[in-house]
Order: structure tokens, then C-alpha cells, then sequence
């Protein structure tokens, strides 16, 4: 694994929980300041794929490094190190009910003990670039689908995290969002954070900076 | 310091998201401490009691015929110096008879005019600590060691009651307290465990946000002991409320000293803190 390497999968093998075989040799390899951009049909181990990388769950062999470090079950302040460096939009990603939008937003800042001050500006910036200043002192419960999605870009950015895995991402949105949050995630991709992009749909084709893989047979092709 | 003020916004959040649990925990809290202080006042009353009633304990140590009125002296140092031995009085064959009369008349003392069958005597009482069976057995022994001592009296069989009865208090006491304590931790315990419930979302997405068990269960922790020594407070409250307001004639209530409750204050925070970790303790892990 080189320095720029920010993600590698190597022979990993999976089961699911009902005993089948997700992963079959599975190889990935991320570099820094690029995307991929993974599309597999529901059910073909996208999630999976995700819960890997967050160290949620564990290859039944093969290994799998993020940011330089091996995961492996019982290594707890690895893992959380690592996800605090992981910005995660959709999927198994969500807010905090109980927080506010702008408490969401600052929520790695907070694990990061920044201080207060540089919270503030940080979350202003945010709430500015998506437009979510009205919104900053609403509950989960009362925003919309779109509103979520940007609070989670934001919340993924804001600690300057290195990667952000962004989980179905436009699935199911009108035209004038959907090129609303992919004009932000080309965005991210040209700030020089690594992407790991997971959709059922295939994605324009001029998205930067980006390898492209889709998930076969247990395998990322 | 930025960690602190979330842990501490996290407490006041619990308790504004669910102010039912959070109400309903320091209610039956509160409602067990006041029972455990209720326990607690009537077991000191008792004692306190059980102290007073022993106190007046003496014995009678009887003094042979044949020592002569100048041995007195010394057989009265002999037995005053026998630790746990307070104070002597001695009771002379006339003193005897004028207590006798005064207790049945003269008219069964017809025929004794010049004979006083009745004997010396000394009325023994004893240090508190010594009021105990064991302690006056051990003081018997001694006494009846001295030589021109006959033979001694003292209410034996009251005093073995009396032990049980205390014993059969303090044994009642303790089962009581363990269960109340019982009681309170799973009480407390199963607040806090629905309030994590209702926030098992939230806690899940924080933890992937890279939250630590730590983390997530301290404003539990916080929330365990302010709950518990809040009421552990109330419960004292409530009962000072009531001591001007309910007069006992016969009996003093004996009441903890402040020192006593806020020592009692600190425990109830020992069994929040406890508490709450059972509540929460499925949060750390990971």
C-alpha cells in the first residue's frame, strides 16, 4: 500500500448473515484525490461494501485498509479513529434525531473537541454553501429527503474529513435536485477528497477525477 | 472542554426529550429514599430507645453475713474498680428494710422488730458499652470473684429479650435497606435503559460518526447521579416538612445529623452513577 493509497481491499471474502457468499476475492484500491464510482444491482453488496470500510463489519478473510490502517474486529479506537476521518452520506449514514441541523453538522468537530470558535465558522460555511441557514436549528423530522442528503454532504466535509463515501445518492430525485447534489459532489471531487460513490444507477460519465467499477458476481469489475 | 459541554447539553436533552421517564425515575426514587429514610429515623428512634431503657440497668451484688462493716470499705473499692463498673451505692440492713417496707408495709414485718434477716448490699451501674449480655456476664464473673460477695441479681432474662428484640431490628433493617437498594438501582437502571431506547437511532448514527461508548453513556452517568441525589435530597425535604408538623409526646424521633445526611447524599450519588451504568452499559459496547 503506497502513502497515496486511501483505501485497499485485497482478497476479501464475505458471507452474508443468511450464508451467502457477498465477496469472492474481492479487490479495490482508492488513491488520494480520486473517486470510484461502485454500481451494483440491489442486493449485489453495496452496503456491505460500505459496513467494510467503516470497520461495522469484517472480512472473513482478505484484508481491508482505510487511511492507512489495517481494520480488524477488536481494534475499538482504530475504528473509531477511522470513521471519525470518513465522511458518510445515505445508506446506513443518517442524522441524529435528537440533534439539530447545525448540531448534526458540527457532530465531528465536536468528537474532534475543535473549538467553539472555529465550529461556528466552519458550520456557517457549510450552512451558507448548501443553504441551509434557515434550517439550522430544525429537527431531522421536519426537513425534507433533499434537506437530509445536505445536511449529510455537509456533515461529511465540514472536519475536512480525507474520504466520503456517499451511498445512493440521486436515487429517486427530480431532475432539478438531482443536479443539485451531483453539481456538489463534483464539487468535492475537484476539492481533492477521496470518493467512494455507490449507486444502483450508472452516473454521467464527466464525473472527475474518477474510476469506475461495478460490483459482478461477488466481485468488483 | 468542547466534549463537556455536549456530554452536559446531552444530559439536559435526555431530560427534555423524556421528561415523563426522567420525572416518573425521580419520582419512584424519590419515594424509595423517603421509605429508606423513614426506616432509618425508626431504627435510631429504637435504639436510641433500647440505650435508654438499658441505661437504667443495675445490678445487686450481695454482701456475705460474715464480712464485718470495716471489710466494707474494701470490698466496695474491689468491686468499683472491675472495669465497666460506673458508679456503687451502697445499701446498708436498714436501708434494705425501709425500701422492703416501702414496697409491701409494715404489716408483714410484724416479728422482726429487732431481727433484720435481710442483707448488704451494693447497687451496681455500668458504662453504656458494658450494657450488653456478654459484658455483664464477664462483670458477674469478676464480681463474684471478690471475696465477701455472696451472690448477685440483675434482670437477665429481660436483658437477653431485649438483645433479640434489637437484633431482630437491626437484622429486619438491614434486609430492608439491601431490598430498597435493590429496588432503586433496578428502578433507576430501567429509566435509564428507556431513555436509551428512545435514542438507540441517534446513538447508532454517532457511532458511526466515530462516538465511543464513553462518550454516549457519560451524559447517562451524569443524568444517573443528579437524578439520585436530587431525590435522595427531596426524600430528606420531605421528611424535615413533616417533622414540625407531626408531634410525638411519648417518643423521640431521632434524626440523622447533617453530617449523616450528606454522607447519605453521597451514596445516593454512588447508587445513581452505578445505576446508570446498568442502564447503558449495552451502549459501551461496541
Amino acid at each position: 500500500m503506497s502513502d497515496r493509497t486511501v483505501v485497499q481491499l485485497s482478497n476479501v471474502f464475505l458471507k452474508s448473515d443468511r450464508g451467502f457468499e457477498v465477496f469472492k476475492d474481492l479487490n479495490f484500491e482508492l488513491q488520494a484525490e480520486r473517486s470510484a464510482i461502485i454500481t451494483g444491482a440491489a442486493g449485489s453488496g453495496k452496503s456491505l461494501l460500505v459496513e467494510l470500510l467503516i470497520g461495522r463489519r469484517f472480512a472473513d478473510s482478505g484484508s481491508v485498509e482505510v487511511l492507512g490502517q489495517l481494520l480488524r474486529p477488536r481494534k475499538k479506537r482504530l475504528i473509531k479513529r477511522i470513521r471519525r476521518q470518513i465522511g458518510g452520506v445515505g445508506g446506513i449514514f443518517g442524522l441524529v434525531p435528537s440533534f439539530t441541523v447545525a448540531e448534526n453538522i458540527t457532530f465531528p468537530l465536536v468528537l474532534a473537541a475543535e473549538r467553539k470558535r472555529v465550529q461556528k465558522e466552519r458550520l456557517f460555511k457549510m450552512l451558507t454553501e448548501f443553504s441551509l441557514l434557515k434550517q439550522a436549528g430544525t429537527y431531522p423530522d421536519r426537513l425534507t429527503r433533499v434537506e437530509h442528503t445536505l445536511v449529510q454532504l455537509a456533515r461529511a466535509t465540514v472536519g475536512n474529513q480525507p474520504l466520503v463515501i456517499i451511498d445512493e445518492p440521486l436515487a429517486g430525485l427530480d431532475q432539478k435536485t438531482y443536479q443539485r447534489i451531483y453539481d456538489y459532489m463534483v464539487k468535492l471531487a475537484l476539492s481533492g477528497r477521496s470518493m467512494i460513490i455507490l449507486s444502483a444507477e450508472s452516473l454521467p460519465t464527466d464525473f472527475p477525477n474518477t474510476s469506475r467499477y461495478t460490483i459482478e458476481n461477488g466481485m468488483l469489475v | 472542554m468542547i466534549r463537556i459541554n455536549h456530554i452536559l447539553k446531552e444530559f439536559f436533552r435526555n431530560l427534555y426529550r423524556n421528561p415523563g421517564t426522567a420525572f416518573g425515575g425521580f419520582l419512584s426514587m424519590a419515594l424509595l429514599f423517603v421509605l429508606f429514610d423513614l426506616f432509618w429515623i425508626a431504627a435510631g428512634t429504637s435504639d436510641r430507645f433500647y440505650d435508654e431503657l438499658l441505661s437504667d440497668l443495675k445490678m445487686e451484688v450481695f454482701i456475705s453475713e460474715g464480712v464485718s462493716d470495716s471489710s466494707l470499705a474494701a470490698t466496695r473499692q474491689a468491686v468499683a474498680s472491675i472495669p465497666g463498673i460506673r458508679e456503687t451505692e451502697y445499701i446498708s440492713k436498714s436501708d434494705a428494710r425501709r425500701e422492703l417496707e416501702t414496697l409491701v408495709g409494715i404489716d408483714l414485718l410484724i416479728g422482726y422488730d429487732t431481727v433484720n434477716p435481710l442483707p448488704r448490699s451494693y447497687i451496681v451501674s455500668f458504662e453504656p458499652e458494658y450494657l450488653t449480655i456478654d459484658g455483664l456476664t464477664g462483670i458477674e464473673g469478676r464480681v463474684l470473684g471478690v471475696g465477701g460477695v455472696s451472690h448477685v441479681y440483675y434482670s437477665r432474662s429481660w436483658l437477653e429479650k431485649a438483645e433479640d428484640a434489637k437484633r431482630v431490628i437491626s437484622e429486619v433493617g438491614i434486609a430492608l435497606g439491601v431490598v430498597i437498594l435493590l429496588a432503586l438501582l433496578i428502578s433507576s437502571a430501567n429509566n435509564m435503559r428507556l431513555m436509551t431506547r428512545a435514542r438507540a437511532v441517534g446513538f447508532e448514527q454517532m457511532r458511526l460518526q466515530g462516538a465511543g461508548g464513553v462518550f454516549l453513556a457519560f451524559p447517562f452517568l451524569i443524568e444517573g447521579l443528579i437524578i439520585s441525589v436530587f431525590s435522595a435530597g427531596v426524600g430528606w425535604l420531605v421528611i424535615f416538612y413533616f417533622k414540625d408538623r407531626v408531634d410525638f409526646t411519648r417518643v423521640e424521633i431521632i434524626y440523622p445529623s447533617v453530617d449523616q445526611i450528606l454522607l447519605f447524599c453521597a451514596g445516593a450519588a454512588v447508587v445513581g452513577v452505578v445505576s446508570g451504568y446498568l442502564g447503558i452499559r449495552r451502549l459501551l459496547r461496541f
